[in-house]
């Protein structure tokens, strides 16, 4: 029997081991990153042809490369495609980075470039001439945020943006007789009346916070800044505070629903006339029509509700596409996101693909988002998000750990749900989680 | 093997015996050096590595600057220490492994004795029955769950829609019956094939002293299995410690599972803020943690069981 213990401890003390480390040693290599490539500061057309990596996660993006690739034979565009940002992509991108070859270009939505810039992961393509003079193209507010507050300096090309504005059942509203709010104050009143006919005027989702930042952000308010010697936290600012109890006093009283977010029970809500609005980004459009698809027609799209005294657009997601440092082709892949971001052809292939909002001022006076759309009704919608858009602030700035943030707020807001503390509550946990995340990483945090 | 090395000298002079002895080394060599060459690139290797990766801090200058890693020695274990929520999650799936281990190693326990008793018919069928949980893969096995207690979803709406099992609550509960519902035939499986080996003679003697089938289960049956048992015991804690994926595939049925409710699932989180380091240094205590507990287990349970 002796032997059995011994042959059942040795049996068990490897794999316990192994399975215990295993997630953190997962093939990262600390080699030298960006050792061999190209000189920063240097944007020289390599005077031979090259193929440049691409990873993306839009749906269809192979075609719309497969049209640069047929004009450029001497700059040949390789895609690869993965799961959205926060749902793998960016721990491969990060994962490869550490490992000393990532790919050449990659899609990087903007609430992630300062943590991307931070690791070191990103190139200035402000030293390419052509992307310098590009900056006057495109809205105001995606340009200042690809220069992460850095004058001149331009670490990704923005492609797309996600104005929010309110998507509702114009329907049940008209059957209620409940007049469409245009503040959040109509926006409360209405909950109440949406409630008593047996509905939820919408459902607060605790894992979209950067649905959450875009609130914050129409309000007038920030969650970080730069001020160049340190970082400012401010999760906790007064506009922030303002938005979190507003949405508490919402969920206190029953007025909205919490399902999770993104999942078949939520589309269930969507699609079974539960849900009345959902305060989302241009993008949302789309979400709407394949997740509730038995609604077709009854949606209609309003502003977003205002507070009083401000008149601010807010912004939920929206992409750009970066070059990864370590590239050996800065100049063409400049040229390539380039082409792929303002050029007329690209960007009328995205919208056909994948119903990409630009980012360009170009971009979203194209006929294609003129049409009125027949889920909608016919409704002319994306007239109503280039309104929304063009009050979005230029002033919200992102933090450069904002995974870390999503994780703790979306956790402190579960909590909330759930009865356990409040989104207020959530916001301070999350404002000092974050401040010793970045002592952690040796940022520096202003006091 | 033992009747080569008797035979070998008998047959030839004195000289070959050494020869023996170095071939039976390069044998042993020739076995064990595909096994030791993937025990060290995928075991030693990567433990190796978040150990030192373990030991390492960054260092940077002002907002933006590169990042360099430094020698931190143990400044990474020094945030585990304080790091609430990584004892917290210990301290969570400490509290499922008490109650779901011994509730799932007694099932499997009592089918694997209603198995091998003579009283029961359809053995075979049971014994698929009862296995076939396993056969499902566990990530699928959480995902027909998720929808079985989803409140508006569920098959068993009326029960569901009063009861929500993903509720910040239960939900530890409702991926405890997961977890039960998938292992159960497994370990079952193990505790019956050493049933299995006990020799009829022993029950012979039993039924001649007069005992009955359940004093024969009682008194032989599950003492001489324990061996097994406490191996089940120890592969359940050893799973408990490491539960992922189960939690993960509830996260997109439920809000109440956080990015940080179980160990694993906090380790993954911090590898994607990315700050691998801590992520590294949590595995490591993780790992020294299943290691004490589990040598623990066994070093309590191996003198009742062993003697």
């Amino acid at each position: 029997m002796r032997t059995t213990t011994r042959a059942v401890s040795v049996a068990l003390l490897a794999p316990l081991l192994l399975a215990a480390c295993s997630d953190a040693g997962g093939g990262e290599e600390e080699a030298a990153a960006g050792g061999g490539a190209a000189e920063s500061g240097a944007c020289e057309p390599a005077g031979e042809p090259v193929t440049l990596t691409y990873t993306s996660w839009i749906p269809g993006i192979e075609d719309v490369v497969a049209i640069w690739n047929e004009a450029n034979p001497d700059i040949q565009v390789e895609v690869q495609t993965g799961p959205n940002g926060n749902g793998g992509t960016y721990a491969n991108f990060f994962n490869q980075l550490e490992a000393g070859n990532p790919p050449d270009l990659g899609q990087i939505e903007f609430d992630a470039l300062p943590n991307f810039r931070v690791q070191d992961g990103l190139e200035n393509l402000a030293v390419c001439e052509d992307v310098a003079a590009a900056g006057d193209q495109f809205i105001d507010w995606t340009w200042s945020q690809v220069g992460l507050g850095e004058e001149g300096a331009a670490y990704a090309i923005p492609q797309d943006t996600g104005p929010m504005a309110m998507f509702y059942r114009a329907d049940l509203f008209e059957q209620a007789g409940i007049e469409i709010p245009t503040t959040w104050e109509e926006y409360a009143a209405a909950a109440e009346q949406v409630r008593e006919a047996g509905g939820y005027i919408t459902n607060f989702s605790t894992g979209d916070i950067n649905q959450f930042a875009g609130f914050v952000w129409q309000a007038d308010g920030s969650w970080f800044n730069n001020n160049g010697e340190a970082w400012e936290v401010s999760l906790t600012s007064d506009a922030s505070m303002q938005v979190a109890d507003y949405w508490q006093d919402l969920i206190d009283r029953d007025l909205v629903s919490s399902l999770p977010g993104w999942t078949t029970e939520w589309d269930n809500a969507y699609n079974t006339g539960q849900a009345w609005t959902w305060i989302s980004a241009v993008w949302g459009a789309n979400s709407i029509a394949s997740g509730a698809p038995d609604t077709a027609g009854q949606w209609r799209v309003a502003p977003a509700p205002q507070w009083e005294g401000v008149d601010g657009g807010g912004n939920w997601g929206g992409s750009t596409t970066a070059v990864f440092k370590g590239t050996e082709n800065l100049y063409e892949a400049s040229q390539f996101a380039l082409w792929l971001n303002t050029s007329e052809e690209a960007l009328n292939a995205l919208i056909e693909a994948a119903n990409l909002y630009p980012a360009t001022k170009e971009g979203i006076e194209l006929p294609a988002l003129s049409e009125g759309v027949e889920f909608y009704g016919g409704q002319e919608i994306y007239e109503v998000f280039r309104e929304a858009g063009a009050k979005v602030s230029p002033d919200f700035v992102w933090g450069p750990t904002m995974t870390q943030v999503y994780n703790d707020v979306s956790d402190g807001f579960s909590a909330a749900v759930s009865g356990q503390g409040t989104l207020g509550e959530a916001l301070e946990a999350g404002q000092e989680s974050t401040i010793a995340a970045l002592e952690a990483q040796s940022i520096p945090v202003a006091e | 093997m033992s009747t080569t090395a008797l035979d070998a000298p008998a047959r030839t002079a004195p000289s070959p015996v050494n020869k023996t002895k170095v071939a039976h080394k390069s044998a042993i060599a020739v076995f064990v050096a595909p096994f030791g060459a993937l025990f060290a690139l995928f075991y030693l290797l990567p433990i190796g590595y978040a150990v030192w990766q373990s030991t390492r801090v960054v260092e940077r200058e002002g907002t933006f600057g590169p990042p360099t890693e430094v020698f931190g020695g143990l400044a990474q274990y020094r945030n585990v220490l304080d790091n609430e929520a990584f004892w917290e999650s210990i301290g969570r799936v400490l509290l499922f492994g008490i109650v779901q281990v011994p509730v799932m190693l007694g099932l499997a326990l009592v089918f694997a004795l209603l198995l091998d008793s003579p009283l029961v018919r359809g053995r075979r069928f049971f014994r698929l029955a009862f296995f076939a949980p396993y056969a499902v893969p566990g990530v699928i096995a959480a995902i027909m769950w998720g929808f079985l207690y989803s409140p508006n979803l569920s098959p068993f709406r009326p029960l569901t829609a009063e009861i929500n099992f993903l509720s910040a609550d239960l939900v530890l509960w409702a991926i405890a019956n997961v977890v039960t519902w998938v292992y159960v035939g497994y370990n079952m499986l193990i505790i019956y094939s050493s049933l299995l080996a006990i020799p009829t003679e022993v029950y012979e003697a039993a039924r001649l002293d007069g005992a009955s089938q359940f004093r024969i289960a009682w008194s032989i049956k599950i003492p001489l299995v324990m061996p097994a048992i406490i191996l089940t015991a120890i592969f359940s804690i050893i799973g408990t410690l490491q539960l992922l994926a189960e939690p993960q595939v509830f996260q997109s049925f439920t809000s109440s599972v956080t990015s940080d409710f179980t160990p694993n699932l906090l380790v993954y989180s911090t590898a994607s803020v990315p700050n691998p380091s801590l992520a590294a240094a949590f595995s490591v205590v993780l790992a020294l943690a299943t290691f004490i507990m589990s040598f623990t287990f066994l070093k309590v349970t191996q003198r009742k069981a062993f003697q």
